[in-house]
């Protein structure tokens, strides 16, 4: 199937072979802030550590075809809100020992309600998502995640409807040790709605990332981003598929996709795969993807001025990724963000 | 303060500079002239410490110090400054980021405190303010969307936070019009015109000059001085060309 052109499953297995350990520390990892926050460890909710005020802890059989998704059917998260109730703030850490665990998680916004979400991810081990999205019409939803686990295996499957001028951005920073697969289906359904999926995915060693969304325009004036950045040092391998799907008569919409590959070093690879397929007459949708090393001129430039070597090159990586993290909206989230990029830029250069 | 001897450089395998000297004393302002193709320009790269370009033989010293041993970074830590002939753009990063990385890199290299924020940005202000410069577009990511002569009043913008103790400017009169100029040529006046400090001016046209005035004028020809004089040299090359002068 080509969405699995570029899969480790090799790696997926090798993380689920990891023996169960010690949990990591993650006081170090909450965003400031007095939202909700849960703490998950090795797929198991862990009360004592969380306070899910308005997120329900409960069963839930996920509706999906797709293979890594369906595999989470069991206890999971729900955040349902009624119409014009807003929650920000969810922090939720998936902190994983070892083996295989797997929870899905459901996010219901009714008409006009408002909601951020942050999920990181530390440990080791395979760890599994699907994440449930419904957006009424004029809700919006900021999920931002960011994949810190420092071995072993992250796939996450994010499955999202869009209804009419509802708006839904889900960022992703992979700034760790394991490997990962992230899978998007985001489907506009109703008139005007807005969606974005993008993210920076740094890797290096012999790591891989990869990911596969497509953004489906079913409705008129639509918009949709998918703003990808992937920095890739050593032997690793970040690949990147993105496609728009623009339906019969989804007129008006407006989709832009924009995917870039930085190589540190010539044994990396970076795969782009944009894709396009419209059968809509009056869209709009820009598209680009390009890879290519830091530019020389501009490193000798920094350097000329006195800046080291490597702290040059963090320069220009850093301005490389924050095309991409710089479209989270939280401050303190972005922040948080930009400080994972940085820590891997330090250890990377 | 800065000792050229004997200088051959190539790029590429191809011999650009062939038997360069050249001796540059405190208080002293050189302007480098020639025909294009001659070698201006990779002297430039040569003392800034590009790696494209290869030292075959010779030696520079800056201050008595091996400058060829030191790497891009640590030369500018030592005191000099290159200004280019075609600034590069690097989007992303804002030039008051870019500036306060780099002067605080060269503070620390050489056993300084860094500036805090509030001292740089008064420092940079202050400087964009004396080159014309709006103080916005020190926010600005560095030389994007800049003109060719805002681009080089950026890089005298720097040369004044930075405030180098010998500067070598390529080409930096390029692109400026009239007006453009003759700021550029006060700043480097008020910036460089100092009896601890020194230039090296490379250039093509004369018409830097009639701001700076040089003490020294050279010709430089297919990879070396072919002539030197005072500042009369200059405006005898603007008469006859440097086809009649180097000959």
């Amino acid at each position: 199937m080509e969405a699995w052109r570029w899969a480790d499953l090799a790696a997926l297995e090798a993380g689920r072979a990891t023996p169960r350990g010690e949990a990591a520390a993650i006081d170090g990892l909450w965003i400031e802030g007095d939202g909700p926050r849960l703490v998950f460890e090795d797929g198991v909710f862990r009360p004592g550590l969380s306070n899910p005020c308005e997120v329900v802890v409960e069963a839930i059989t996920p509706e999906t075809a797709h293979p890594l998704g369906a595999a989470t059917a069991g206890t999971g998260w729900r955040l349902s809100l009624e119409a014009e109730r807003a929650v920000t703030g969810v922090q939720i850490v998936h902190v994983a020992t070892g083996g295989e665990n797997h929870v899905p998680g459901l996010i219901e916004l009714g008409r006009d309600a408002v909601a951020s979400v942050v999920e990181t991810f530390v440990g080791t081990g395979w760890t599994n998502r699907l994440t449930t999205i419904r957006l009424a019409e004029g809700a919006r939803l900021m999920r931002s995640v960011r994949l810190l686990q420092s071995s072993g295996f992250v796939s996450i499957r994010e499955e999202a409807e869009i209804g009419q001028a509802a708006s839904l951005a889900s960022l992703f920073l992979g700034a760790g040790g394991a490997s990962s697969r992230i899978d998007g289906e985001l489907i506009v359904t109703g008139d005007g709605g807005f969606a974005e999926m993008g993210g920076a995915l740094l890797t290096r060693g012999e790591q891989r990332h990869e990911c596969a969304v497509t953004v489906r325009h079913a409705a008129l004036d639509g918009s949709s981003r998918q703003i990808w950045r992937a920095v890739a040092a050593d032997r690793s391998v970040a690949s990147l598929a993105a496609r728009v799907d623009v339906v019969r008569g989804a007129q008006k919409t407006d989709g832009e996709q924009s995917l870039r590959g930085l190589l540190l070093q010539r044994t990396a690879t970076v795969n782009l795969k944009p894709e396009l397929e419209i059968f809509a007459d009056d869209v709009k949708c820009a598209h680009g993807a390009t890879v290519g090393e830091l530019d020389a001129r501009a490193l000798f430039y920094l350097q000329s001025r006195g800046i080291p070597e490597g702290s040059a090159k963090a320069i220009l990586t850093r301005a490389f990724v924050a095309d991409a993290i710089d479209r989270i909206g939280e401050d303190a989230v972005r922040e948080a963000f930009a400080a994972d990029a940085e820590a891997w830029l330090a250890a990377a250069l | 303060m800065l000792q050229i001897d004997n200088l051959h450089a190539e790029i590429d395998g191809k011999p650009i500079l062939k038997g360069l000297s050249l001796t540059v004393n405190a208080g002293e302002v050189h302007a480098i002239m020639g025909p294009n193709g001659a070698g201006k320009s990779t002297l430039g790269y040569v003392l800034g410490g590009r790696d494209a370009y290869e030292v075959t033989d010779g030696s520079v010293s800056f201050d008595g110090e091996d400058l060829l041993e030191m790497d891009a970074h640590e030369r500018a830590a030592a005191g000099l400054f290159l200004g280019f002939q075609y600034p590069v753009e690097i989007p992303g990063v804002s030039n008051l980021q870019f500036l306060r990385e780099a002067l605080n890199s060269q503070r620390r290299a050489r056993g300084q405190e860094p500036l805090s924020g509030g001292d740089f940005l008064k420092l940079a202000r202050a400087q964009a303010s004396a080159l014309g410069m709006d103080a916005e577009m020190l926010k600005r990511p560095v030389n994007v969307g800049f003109s060719g002569g805002e681009k080089k009043r950026n890089e005298m913008v720097q040369m004044g936070i930075l405030d180098p103790r010998l500067a070598v400017l390529d080409e930096t009169d390029s692109g400026l019009d009239i007006d453009a100029l003759r700021i550029v040529g006060d700043g480097i006046n008020r910036i460089m015109r100092a009896p601890d400090k020194a230039v090296v001016l490379i250039t093509h046209y004369q018409r830097l000059l009639d701001y700076v005035r040089p003490d020294f004028v050279h010709v430089l020809a297919d990879g070396r001085i072919v002539r030197s004089g005072g500042a009369e040299l200059a405006a005898d090359l603007e008469r006859e060309g440097y086809g009649a002068i180097a000959a």
